[in-house]
């Protein structure tokens, strides 16, 4: 395949031809946050709205749907780019269980992790929280899911439909979207051949492997 | 209506999966037919046409709860839908919304204790001309009011009285 | 059968049925006329013409636009001009069968207009609106049978199809595309290109699909065309598949409009029948089928990418694009998809000529454009006027202004994604580019009139509540950006809102505009836009002086009984009180009690109107201090 060389913060970036301008940026060593983006998964889910970039010509656009091409320049730092993370951030939150300290992903978490990178708080305060309160499904021997942490990024069902029984899909809409099995049956019961690729893939810490559970090898 | 049999439920879906064939892009036809049959999205229903279409029951249950169209409990005996678009809002669609929340004591999305009526709100029936609009059975109500509440409750056990005297025993 | 045959006999059923020497009588039976009872009216007549053994045709059309005067009828009788009457009660039906069918006394009372030229009355076209007015979309509705497939051929119908089946499909492009038409489904795409693109890209078999989801609250165009002549847009659509090469078709019409299913499906087996749809069309070696999906209940679905997942099977989600449809649509085919008066404009455009609608119009919107007049006006209904026709024409022109002499205040255009024009813009011709210039979206033609008893601010939280409810919830832009805007709003509405709210009101809605991944989210900021600019001192009315101007805003009013108008003696408002909040108190005057009155609003409308003694008050500080509910006494009387 042929490559294309793009400017992303002013390096000059080579990228194979088709790649997504998330990708090349990663992989050039420039941070884009992001949680949905899959590599290679098309059409790409672009749900976070997180990785936005600027691209001259073009205005602001998700990174992880535009496909790279000579000559771009993209630029990742714009006060209109971070105003519109932070704005997504920040609505994530809004409708998420942000108490930490009691979370299976405390310390290995996505959303802490883009916090610390880019300068942004856990506890906003700009928008009111949205309540949020389903029971957490401990029913499972190896993991644990905790729709309160879920944001929604699709990781998990995803994965689950293409290499693992298929038991995880959306459910419901809107505002009530929520990641769940048929009709809310608990996983034990679910039919889950406990593949825990979704415990793996999760960003934050929704699907959790138990303690003591080794994760599995892949 | 009330909760239906399982053998009804296994008779009327079979009914309809003999319509279509197994090719996903049946999904949500069959739903609707199904629910238009029975009222509503047993779980039973979803667990045969999961099979019938070969894809996981968690797909079906992900299509039928996006939609507004399907139910996943039993409705009332009689459906009465507010419109709650733009032009019978600004005409007090809410007001009207409300005077049957009382009338019929119940919550919007709700069926009354005895199972007689359900309360849905809809949005927009496009017969905005008319609005305030109110749809009952798919009958379409317009130009309606908070006072016109207790005639169509009348006119409808009316109707079903007409009903039940034509066909003799009723149900 | 050839397509002369076909004509020939279509013909002669027409004229058969208006020269039969027996009067004729049309009436509509669209969704609008059956609201306003036309089906018991219709009833009524058949019953009247059996019992009395008059030998008279009855002819269900669809919908002529003049919903306001719903029901309708017209009636044709040897000897007389064919009349419309409005408002027609089973009364007025049985009196117009008793004096004019059987008598000869047209009951011009109850007319609205002539449907001919003549010298007895006024034709209908005599009306003001039609000064302004210019119907092609609409010139059918109202007049044929839509279950008919015969009274559409007879009347030009089918012909524009044979006509493009003798030419290329470059040149149907060509003609689409010289003709500057420009797609009604909202966003204004330029039809002809959008046909090339699909003809051009690669993959087979391409698909269409005939957008019918018509989702915007407050727009019915779609619907009556469906209903009312539904065989123009299958033969719009059998020339655009011809054109972009496409095989097969679907036509998506949500689920809220059972009549036009109905009607469509009808529709279809007719043009299968006459061998205008199906294998080998009119002998031409064209194939082309078309496949009725209902929608179930979501607004997103109008959503180009989202409805093509929901015909797939599955939820109504949207991707993002490119791809676009037109390259990469329906299971990955490229995929061309149109609103239903885009499609149904093409056989005008066929038959007449590019040149004949691109004379329509302003210079970079051509034709027409198909409103529904809803809310505070007089004439609601649908009107069909040449784009960059002003506001002020339309509403007052062709809608007749607003009713019991109130101030106009602003219209609400394009559904939850388009946003309010101000009272003060009466001259902004409508058309899509200056409406965008004013922040506002054509979307496919709801305009909802709003008079100054309604609340900008109520009614922009109406919006947002509608597309917060109707997100599909994949990206935290719409799911929880939405959702933070009505909550705003809320705020605001119930009084408790603060002035730094504006501030971050405004800075989300440029983001969630600026940041979701589909139309819905990126419009869905539109009202909320446009009324801050336009109406910014309403929503500081509500947030310092805790105040709703136009008494809307329930937290904000209270109904109050003004002593000095109260009859004493008269009980009304008591009797209509669900909730019995109204009690009489000294010397009868009739008091609400505020802790109990849960804002209906019935009382206002009970109390007589020649005392007019019920009305609103905002702020909620206006209300004098109550007296005391004599409550001992009233229990001692008991
Ligand atoms: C939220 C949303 C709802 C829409 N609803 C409709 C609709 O009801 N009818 C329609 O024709 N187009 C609708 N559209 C526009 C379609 O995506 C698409 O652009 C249109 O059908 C293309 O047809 P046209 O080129 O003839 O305008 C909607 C778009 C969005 C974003
Ligand atoms: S990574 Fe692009 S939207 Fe989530």
């Amino acid at each position: 395949m042929s490559k294309v060389t793009l400017t992303i913060d002013g390096i000059q970036i080579e990228a194979q031809k088709g790649e997504k301008v998330l990708w090349a940026a990663l992989e050039g060593g420039i941070y884009i946050p992001s949680l949905c983006a899959v590599r290679g998964l098309e059409p790409p889910f672009a749900a976070c709205r997180l990785c936005f970039v600027e691209i001259e010509g073009r205005g602001i656009v998700t990174s992880c749907t535009e496909t790279v091409a000579d000559g771009m320049v993209v630029y990742t730092n714009t006060p209109r780019v971070k105003r519109l993370r932070r704005t997504a951030f920040e609505l994530l939150l809004s409708h998420h269980d942000t108490d930490c300290s009691s979370c299976p992903g405390h310390g290995n978490c996505e959303l802490q992790r883009i916090a610390s990178r880019l300068g942004l708080k856990l506890r906003q305060n700009r928008f009111r929280p949205v309540p949020i309160s389903y029971p957490i499904d401990s029913s499972h021997p190896l993991i644990t899911y905790d729709p309160n942490r879920c944001i929604l990024c699709g990781k998990c069902v995803w994965v689950c439909n293409e290499r693992g029984s298929g038991v995880l899909n959306f459910a419901f809409r809107g505002i009530d979207t929520v990641v769940t099995t048929f009709f809310g049956l608990p996983l034990a019961d679910s039919g889950c051949n406990s593949c825990l690729e979704c415990a793996a893939v999760c960003p934050v810490g929704a699907i959790a492997l138990k303690r003591d559970v080794r994760p599995p090898r892949s | 209506m009330g909760q239906i049999m399982d053998e009804v439920i296994e008779d009327e879906t079979a009914f309809v999966l003999r319509l279509y064939s197994g090719e996903r892009k049946n999904l949500v036809p069959i739903l609707q037919d199904v629910c238009d049959r029975l009222g509503y999205l047993p779980r039973a229903a979803m667990e045969r046409i999961a099979e019938h279409l070969a894809i996981n029951r968690g797909e079906v249950y992900s299509a039928a709860t996006f939609y507004n169209q399907f139910r996943l409990s039993p409705p009332g005996r009689h459906t009465v839908k507010v419109c709650m678009g733009t032009a019978c809002h600004i005409k007090g669609g809410q007001l009207i919304l409300e005077a049957w929340e009382r009338e019929l004591d119940v919550d919007v999305g709700g069926v009354t204790r005895d199972g007689q009526f359900g309360l849905e709100r809809v949005a927009c029936v496009g017969c905005c001309a008319m609005a305030p609009i109110v749809v009952c059975d798919d009958v379409v109500h317009g130009r309606t009011r908070p006072t016109t509440v207790k005639g169509i409750i009348t006119n409808l056990n009316e109707r079903e009285h007409d009903i039940r005297g034509d066909s003799g025993q009723g149900d | 059968m050839i397509f002369e045959e076909i004509r020939d006999r279509a013909i002669r059923e027409w004229e058969g049925l208006r020269n039969s020497g027996r009067p004729l009588i049309l009436i509509g039976t669209a969704t609008c006329g059956r609201a306003a009872g036309a089906m018991e009216v219709l009833e009524r007549i058949e019953r009247e013409l059996g019992e009395r053994g008059i030998d008279a045709d009855v002819v269900q059309v669809g919908c002529m636009g003049h919903c306001y005067a719903e029901p309708l009828i017209a009636i044709a009788k040897p000897g007389y001009p064919p009349i419309l009457y409005g408002y027609v009660t089973q009364g007025t039906a049985s009196q117009l069968i008793e004096n004019f069918i059987l008598g000869d006394d047209p009951c011009l009372e109850f007319a609205l207009g002539a449907l001919e030229e003549n010298e007895l009355i006024p034709t209908i076209f005599d009306m003001p609106r039609f000064r302004y007015e210019r119907r092609i979309l609409l010139e059918r509705c109202g007049f044929i049978d839509p279950q008919n497939i015969d009274h559409y051929i007879a009347n030009g119908g089918y012909s524009a199809l044979v006509k493009a089946l003798e030419m290329t499909s470059d040149e149907v492009i060509e003609g689409v595309r010289r003709s500057g038409l420009r797609g009604r489904g909202g966003a204004g795409f330029p039809t002809g290109e959008k046909f090339g693109i699909c003809r051009e890209a690669e993959g087979e078999p391409k698909y269409l699909i005939c957008n019918g989801d018509e989702g915007d609250p407050g727009a019915f165009m779609d619907r009556a065309i469906l209903e009312s002549d539904p065989q123009s847009v299958i033969e719009g659509m059998t020339i655009a598949a011809y054109a972009v090469g496409a095989l097969h078709g679907y036509i998506y019409v949500r689920a809220e409009y059972p009549l036009a299913v109905e009607r469509v499906r009808f529709a279809l087996r007719q043009a299968e029948g006459l061998g205008l749809l199906g294998q080998d069309i009119l002998g031409s070696g064209f194939s082309f089928g078309i496949e009725l999906v209902r929608g179930s209940g979501a607004f997103v679905c109008g959503e180009e990418t989202a409805l093509i997942a929901s015909i797939e099977g599955g939820r109504g989600v949207p991707h993002p694009r490119p791809p676009f449809p037109a390259t990469s649509g329906l299971w990955g085919k490229p995929t061309l998809i149109n609103n239903v008066k885009t499609l149904s404009i093409i056989p005008h455009i066929i038959s007449k000529g590019a040149d004949w609608y691109s004379s329509i119009g302003t210079e970079k919107s051509k034709g027409t454009a198909v409103f529904a007049l809803a809310g505070k006006v007089i004439n609601t209904g649908l009107a069909e006027v040449p784009m960059g026709t002003t506001l002020r024409d339309i509403i007052y022109g062709v809608g007749g202004g607003i009713p019991g002499g109130k101030r106009f205040k602003a219209v609400q255009i394009g559904g939850p994604s388009g946003g309010f024009l101000p009272e003060s813009m009466p001259d902004i011709p409508v058309d899509f580019d200056s409406l965008t210039e004013a922040g506002v979206m054509m979307g496919s033609g709801g305009m909802v009139i709003l008079d100054e008893d309604n609340c900008m601010v109520e009614a922009a939280r109406y919006l947002l509540d509608f597309t917060q409810r109707e997100s599909c919830g994949k990206c935290t832009m719409c799911r929880l950006g939405t959702k933070q805007m009505l909550n705003i709003l809320e705020d605001i509405t119930n009084g408790e809102g603060r002035l730094e709210d504006l501030g971050l009101l405004m800075e989300l809605a440029q983001d969630v505009r600026d940041g979701s991944l589909c139309g819905l989210g990126r419009t869905a900021p539109n009202p909320v836009l446009t009324s801050l600019s336009y109406f910014r001192d309403e929503y500081e009315a509500h947030i310092i002086e805790k105040r709703c101007p136009a008494l809307v805003c329930e937290k904000l009013i209270s109904y109050y009984i003004l002593p000095e108008r109260c009859e004493r003696s008269c009980d009304a408002c008591v009797g209509s009180c669900s909730v019995e909040a109204i009690y009489a108190g000294k010397g009868g005057v009739k008091v609400i009690d505020q802790e109990k009155c849960v804002k209906c609003g019935i009382c206002l409308d009970s109390c007589p109107p020649q005392y007019s003694a019920i009305v609103k008050l905002s702020p909620l500080s206006l209300v004098p201090p109550e007296e005391k509910k004599p409550e001992k006494s009233e229990e001692g009387d008991g």
